[in-house]
């Protein structure tokens, strides 16, 4: 009785929860499609259905209780990546950030010119039918139209009222709109195009005056070519998201993002304004997640063999030898990052120097090396004092019998098996130092980095903080090329953890 | 045969405390430079000078650096983050560990695969999808604090049902068996018999979520720009980082206030941290 009960109240709780999220998942998804985000919208109806299914039938018990989980880690795990190698094949950064749509409309409207008669209007905007139209007086002729529908229509003076200006402010049907109204409505006025019938059109140029305008732009209509009527220039699409004119190679601005999947890869290895940068912070990466493993392992090990016989104070050592490993790291990054200060540093006042430390690329790199020494050593003083107390000793006992000394234990039998049970662990660090975006950006920022010699990358940029000056820096935000690093980042450490996880065997124990 | 001994046991206590002057260092002078009241990093001496409470009154007091926010929101981003993490791994470790279904195995492999690519790996597709994201759900996009935990969510399932896991496994089988022969669905088995059992594990996990996402920078600094909205971690960056200088008392003192917490409870999970390293040292 008892079970049931509450097996009937487990049922209520689930159904109303369902019911709530339900309502709101929908309700979500509605105002998504109203804000003319379908693929958001889309993305919170899925989930929406795919629960309902999952909770509602009595099968797929496996997957209620994964499905949060899944959903999440789809959207904002799986979904990026994916998203991040398709960027990366788009020529997508400042000056090429909209779709070729968006952009032309752009272009066309950049290319409008004022007509030669230099014809302007007063305009006085009503609606009509409940439709926005305009009143529109010649300044010079006072001839009347109505912009209506796209188009105009003259008004004989005995249709209209005007004021003492000689400005038609009404007419048949017209309701003058107030000053809020216009604007609120400011973006469509703007908008606002009366063809006169001969090629060309009235537009306005504030919320009260318009002018007789026309395009010189004609597009073909396979959409690759732009000719100007009025020059004769022909701008061709030069397959890379702009529109270039053959003559001269002038650049109609704004461009598209235009999807050349390989072009970001080949520019890193080929053009060589890419290329530099990208390689000499490649070549760092790898060396400076290679030497920091290196030192912060041997100065871990070396304390875990130190402290691997029962001398005194043993706990005490311990107890402080942990603390760097307790502190937030972004903490102790941005401490250390003040005390190498050149002017009032606790380390020059300490050593008595006066160094630049920030100014100068090896020692930057030797700035960084000690903080992430700091930083690290304790975790590889435990990792190592762990994988010593798990030394099979029978083997140790059988090489003292043979006769062999302290050193040669050490050397022969010791070395080789720990380094055999960390290297899965050394793997995972050397993915993680690959990666370490906060020590590098918050100690030295990448550099020192020389602008005026046009340097993009600093001295100290590892991929990840030259991935993020790329896509987010103050010159170009260059996302394609962001994402074609990252992509790069993915396979690197993709390759290394999959050759540590099949090491360690993990995969097969499951 | 005695002075090897003394050489032995000598260059052990040389080297821990070399390493001991090495960590207490930074310590050292973020402890005397919050009591210091001239509020540079001290030029002339290493010694404490003076001691006075003004870094830890300018840092109160001052508006452009509202520090009790920040410390506010990185609570509220860790500790949101923190319970519901643990509850979405905890069912998924239970489902992994427990039920049997079609592709758990190739659903496990997938998940240790996935989480070894850090989400800020993607930052400029992260950074598109949010920017829409905000122009429908201002709440859950670029700015906001209900984005980043999502963006934090994401990573959760792979890190906790596999750490979980490892728990729930060693919870004897028998008992979930005696349950389902008394006719107790999963979601019973899950909420009477396991969510008792394992809630200390399910305690300790929590609270290592809520260091790790304490710390987190990369995307935290991407997403909130807006002063109000940051974390310790942004704010104290952007603070110190305009004038090092200038600033350096205060963030000294700012920088305390938010580690000597963190440290306590890092150091009252120690046994568990560190237990979990070494488990994960000797298994290969």
């Amino acid at each position: 009785m008892n079970q049931l009960r509450s097996g009937l109240l487990g049922q209520i709780i689930k159904i109303v929860l369902l019911a709530l999220f339900n309502a709101i998942f929908g309700y979500m998804a509605y105002i998504a499609f109203l804000a003319d985000q379908p693929i958001i919208g889309g993305v919170l109806s899925a989930i929406v259905i795919v629960a309902d299914i999952v909770y509602l039938h009595p099968k797929f018990i496996a997957s209620k209780f994964l499905l949060p989980g899944l959903v999440l880690m789809s959207v904002f795990v799986i979904v990026p990546i994916a998203y991040t190698i398709l960027m990366s094949g788009y020529n997508y950064k400042t000056g090429n950030e909209l779709t070729k749509q968006d952009a032309l409309v752009q272009v066309l409207g950049n290319g409008l010119s004022q007509d030669a008669s230099g014809a302007t209007f007063d305009m006085r905007l009503g609606k009509k039918d409940g439709k926005l139209v305009a009143l529109l007086t010649e300044q010079t002729s006072k001839q009347v139209f109505l912009g209506e529908n796209s188009a105009i229509t003259e008004l004989s003076a005995d249709a209209i009222t005007t004021d003492q200006n000689g400005i038609a402010v009404a007419t048949n049907g017209f309701t003058a709109l107030s000053d809020d109204e216009a604007s609120a409505s400011e973006e469509q006025i703007m908008g606002l195009k009366f063809a006169d019938g001969q090629g060309k059109f009235i537009a306005p140029q504030a919320t009260d005056t318009a002018a007789l305008m026309y395009q010189p732009l004609t597009l073909s209509d396979d959409q690759k070519t732009l000719s100007n009527s009025e020059t004769g220039v022909v701008y061709k699409d030069n397959g890379n998201g702009n529109f270039v004119s053959e003559a001269d190679g002038t650049v109609l601005y704004p461009g598209w993002r235009e999807f050349n999947p390989a072009q970001n890869y080949i520019g890193l290895l080929t053009d060589p304004v890419i290329r530099g940068p990208f390689l000499n912070v490649f070549v760092w990466t790898v060396t400076f997640a290679f030497i920091t493993v290196f030192i912060m392992f041997f100065a871990g090990l070396a304390l875990a063999l130190a402290l691997d016989k029962k001398i005194r104070g043993r706990n005490f050592y311990r107890a402080i030898l942990i603390l760097p490993y307790a502190i937030p790291s972004f903490m102790s990054i941005l401490i250390w990052n003040g005390m190498f200060n050149r002017e009032f540093g606790a380390v020059n006042a300490l050593l008595g120097f006066q160094v630049d430390w920030y100014n100068d690329p090896f020692l930057a790199k030797v700035v960084i090396l000690v903080v992430n020494l700091w930083l690290g050593f304790p975790y590889f003083y435990l990792i190592s004092t762990g994988a010593l107390q798990a030394l099979p000793s029978d083997v140790q006992e059988a090489a003292q019998i043979d006769g062999a000394n302290g050193r040669q234990i050490f050397r022969l039998i010791k070395l080789p098996l720990l380094f055999q049970i960390l290297a899965p662990l050394l793997i995972a660090s050397f993915a993680f130092n690959f990666n370490n975006f906060n020590l590098i950006y918050l100690l030295t920022g990448g550099g020192p980095t020389n602008v005026l010699a046009g340097e993009t990358a600093g001295a100290t940029d590892i991929l990840i903080t030259y991935a993020y000056k790329t896509a987010f820096g103050s010159a170009e935000q260059n996302l394609g090329l962001a994402s074609a690093i990252s992509v790069i980042m993915f396979l690197i450490v993709g390759a290394l953890s999959m050759w540590s996880l099949r090491r360690s065997k993990v995969l097969e124990e499951i | 045969m005695k002075t090897a001994r003394f050489f032995d046991s000598a260059w052990r206590h040389a080297y821990a405390w070399l390493l001991i002057a090495f960590s207490i260092f930074p310590i050292y002078v973020v402890i005397v430079s919050s009591f210091d009241p001239t509020g540079g990093l001290a030029s002339s001496s290493l010694l404490p000078q003076r001691f006075s409470w003004v870094n830890y009154e300018a840092l109160f007091n001052n508006p452009a650096v509202p520090y009790l926010t920040w410390i506010g929101n990185s609570i509220f981003i860790a500790s949101v983050n923190a319970v519901i993490s643990v509850f979405i791994g905890a069912f998924a470790a239970f489902a992994f560990s427990r039920l049997r279904f079609r592709g758990r195995k190739a659903g496990l492999q997938a998940l240790l695969l996935i989480q070894v690519f850090p989400a800020f790996l993607a930052l400029a597709a992260i950074y598109v999808m949010m920017e829409n994201i905000s122009t429908v759900f201002p709440g859950f996009g670029l700015g906001s604090h209900g984005g980043l935990i999502l963006i934090y969510l994401g990573g959760s399932m792979g890190v906790n049902a596999w750490l979980l896991k490892g728990f729930i496994d060693t919870v004897p089988m028998e008992l979930d068996e005696a349950a389902k022969i008394d006719g107790a669905t999963p979601s019973q088995i899950f909420w009477k018999i396991f969510f008792p059992l394992t809630s200390p594990v399910l305690v300790v996990t929590a609270l290592l979520s809520f260091i790790g996402t304490f710390n987190e920078f990369v995307l935290a600094s991407l997403f909130l720009q807006d002063v109000n909205s940051r974390t310790v971690a942004v704010g104290l960056q952007a603070f110190v980082g305009a004038q090092f200088g200038a600033n350096w008392g205060p963030f000294a003192a700012g920088s305390l206030i938010a580690t000597v917490p963190l440290v306590a409870l890092f150091l009252s999970l120690q046994k568990y941290i560190i237990g979990g390293l070494v488990a994960g040292s000797v298994k290969g």
